[in-house]
């Protein structure tokens, strides 16, 4: 793994209205590392991955922060060369794969299409790369349409598409949430192996902290549109010191525990963007929080461990 | 007597392509007074029909359904009216499953109402007692679904299987449209209502750690079959059938030490198509065991330790 990081996301803010999204989400992701993006429905994990990949929908604008891929500045640069960034330099793979691809073009030319030829003159490319994601007679596969393929297999597709230009950057929007388990847990050895033997970046986006800790070397816990802790995951599932982190970790019914105790629950709801206060977003639900909490924002800060933790009493948690 | 029975049921649809579909194909089980039994496998398996068939929504293509010792299968419509009285369904959707017409008080009251159980003050008292059961308040009888988040409505949808005092609540997937911290106020309302009324429950997840969570036994199913039954702490501590192995392998535990020491069971390819079943074992085109008697002969359900299982290698 090399040190310079393959993605930057900078100080990154977004904005619909006059509603705050997402503010000051900022981390690095480096050559063959997984880094993951946790977090509940409507956290803004989905528009930040729409924002670096310069997807967002017209409603919604980047308020400010740089995304940085393999050190250039691309949250400037025109449509056109953005058209050439992705898909090249950096991909995107989604949750439901058969509504990403191209129901009336089968998939070897879906591939080709990612490498800007016509299938002929790739095919020999694209039956590798189909054999390199595990799919089994590659030889028939290329000649089908997706409706012939199961979900699991689209999504193998997806990823063959999505990393046959060698893009130095994946990010992946919960490209196993639509799957079975059994197919998930093929899906993700499945991705950590190509991050490894390709060196790409893979930025992982979430709901479900098993699939964290399967595959993540780093972790971003988001809440209400900011990150409320970052760090190794090891670290963080051992030892979290954001009290968000903390009790969702321990509201999760585990193989484990004792059956029928009572999980710890995180009372009240998420707040949604229209409700972002001043404070800390979490202070209404959270445990410890007190006048401060309330009033100010507390900075993500580093613990001296490898983590940043945006809590006063980060400390305390210790 | 247990409050359900169902022996060998078969719920076919007709298939397009002229095949009729096994969404079931042969299920026994039972629960006890007081039981919550899981029901476990991946999409398509059969988990909602069984459900379904369960609270009387589908009738059974063979075999039988009886709740508190009444036959469903061929019933009259009263005997169906009488019986859904007992046993009432919580769908995985609480945006769906609420009229948003309807204030919550009059669908948490409706099933009252209907019968002739209760009405006026009597009805409101009985529906704000209902509302404070499951945590929320008693004026809240007053507001529409739309007002209230996703882990409130479906209290209110329990609120509602609640109402007529079923002996049998059937769940399918109740928390499965849920954030996690919702899910575990949810979960912890089951476990408690469970305790204080004693209702036999049968729960329906794709999930097998929330199904441990709440279940005291535990039925896999795969492809319109059950394949292993057992008590719980038999079946996660011992699973025997290789199909749950996998299941218990391939579940992504929120622990990265124990989830990275995890020997994986890979499964080779994807599920068939219930139109068109395997023959002999269902599962001999994914296990990694199989052998050749797997592919012609179907294994018996048979009883091993407290469990029971359909597989010729255990
Ligand atoms: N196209 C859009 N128009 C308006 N609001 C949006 C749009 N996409 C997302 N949002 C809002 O932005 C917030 C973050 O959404 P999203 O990134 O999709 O969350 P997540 O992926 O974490 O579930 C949510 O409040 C959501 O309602
Ligand atoms: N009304 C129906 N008509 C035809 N096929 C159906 C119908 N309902 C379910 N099925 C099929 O039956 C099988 C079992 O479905 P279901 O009981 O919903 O599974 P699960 O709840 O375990 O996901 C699936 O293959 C499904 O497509
Ligand atoms: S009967 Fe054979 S194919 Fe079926 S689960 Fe057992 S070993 Fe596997
Ligand atoms: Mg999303
Ligand atoms: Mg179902």
């Amino acid at each position: 793994m090399s040190d310079a990081p393959a993605l930057v996301v900078e100080n990154l803010s977004l904005a619909i209205g006059p509603a705050g999204l997402v503010d000051g989400v900022g981390f690095q992701v480096a050559p063959g590392e997984v880094m993951a993006i946790v977090g509940e429905s409507g956290c803004g994990k989905s528009v930040t991955a729409q924002a670096i990949m310069r997807l967002l929908p017209d409603a919604i604008r980047q308020t400010g922060g740089r995304i940085l891929l393999g050190g250039r500045d691309i949250s400037a640069i025109p449509e056109r060369a953005m058209r050439a960034v992705r898909g090249q330099l950096m991909s995107m793979i989604f949750q439901e794969p058969q509504a990403a691809l191209d129901p009336l073009t089968t998939v070897g030319s879906q591939i080709a299409e990612a490498l800007r030829q016509p299938l002929g003159r790739v095919r020999g490319e694209v039956l590798r790369m189909l054999r390199d994601v595990g799919i089994s007679d590659p030889e028939r596969r290329i000649d089908q349409h997706p409706f012939e393929l199961s979900g699991g297999m689209c999504q193998r597709i997806m990823i063959a598409s999505a990393l046959i230009s060698r893009p130095a950057v994946l990010i992946a929007d919960e490209p196993t949430t639509a799957l079975d388990v059994t197919i998930q847990a093929q899906i993700l050895d499945l991705l950590r192996r190509l991050a490894i033997e390709r060196q790409t970046a893979v930025v992982l986006i979430t709901h479900d902290m098993g699939v964290v800790a399967d595959i993540a070397d780093r972790v971003a816990v988001m809440y209400a549109g900011r990150i409320a802790e970052a760090g190794p995951t090891a670290e963080i599932f051992a030892a979290p010191r954001h009290p968000y982190t903390a009790l969702l970790l321990a509201s999760i019914p585990r193989l484990s525990d004792v059956p029928k105790s009572k999980l710890a629950v995180i009372e009240g709801r998420v707040p949604s963007p229209s409700e972002y206060g001043p404070g800390c977003r979490f202070a209404s639900r959270c445990p410890r929080a007190d006048a401060r909490c309330a009033a100010e924002t507390p900075p993500l800060r580093p613990l001296g461990d490898g983590r940043l933790t945006a809590c006063f009493h980060a400390e305390a948690m210790a | 007597m247990n409050t359900l029975e169902i022996t060998g049921l078969k719920v076919h649809f007709p298939g397009r392509g002229g095949a009729p579909v096994r969404a079931v194909d042969g299920v026994s089980l039972s629960i006890a007074p007081g039981e919550t039994l899981g029901l476990v496998g991946e999409s398509g398996c059969g988990k909602s029909t069984v459900s379904n068939a369960t609270v009387g929504l589908l009738s059974p293509t063979e075999g039988s359904v009886k709740v508190l010792g009444t036959e469903l299968a061929g019933a009259s419509r009263e005997t169906l009216r009488a019986i859904r009285a007992k046993a009432q369904m919580v769908f995985q959707d609480p945006v769906t499953s609420l009229n948003p017409r309807m204030t919550i008080g009059e669908a948490v009251g409706e099933p009252l109402l209907v019968r002739g159980l209760a009405r006026g003050a009597a009805l409101r008292e009985q529906v704000g007692a209902l509302l404070e059961e499951v945590g929320l308040r008693a004026d809240h009888a007053s507001r529409y679904p739309h007002q209230f988040s996703g882990g409130q409505r479906q209290r209110i949808v329990i609120a509602r299987a609640l109402a007529l005092r079923p002996a049998l609540l059937v769940c399918d997937e109740p928390v499965s449209a849920l954030d996690v911290s919702v899910r575990a106020q949810i979960l912890n309302l089951l476990v408690e209502l469970q305790a204080r009324h004693g209702m036999s429950t049968l729960f329906v997840s794709h999930d097998l750690a929330v199904v441990r969570h709440v279940c005291d036994r535990v039925a896999v199913m795969y492809l319109g079959r059950i394949v292993e039954l057992a008590p719980r702490d038999e079946l996660y501590s011992e699973p025997r059938h290789p199909y749950t192995k996998a299941l218990l392998a391939a579940v992504p535990e929120p622990d990265p030490v124990t989830q990275r020491a995890k020997p994986r069971v890979p499964l080779e390819g994807e599920i068939p198509s219930p139109a068109n079943p395997p023959p002999g074992c269902r599962f001999h085109t994914r296990c990694p065991l199989a052998i050749d008697r797997c592919r012609v002969e179907e294994p018996a359900w048979r009883p091993v330790g407290a469990a029971m299982v359909a597989c010729h290698l255990v």
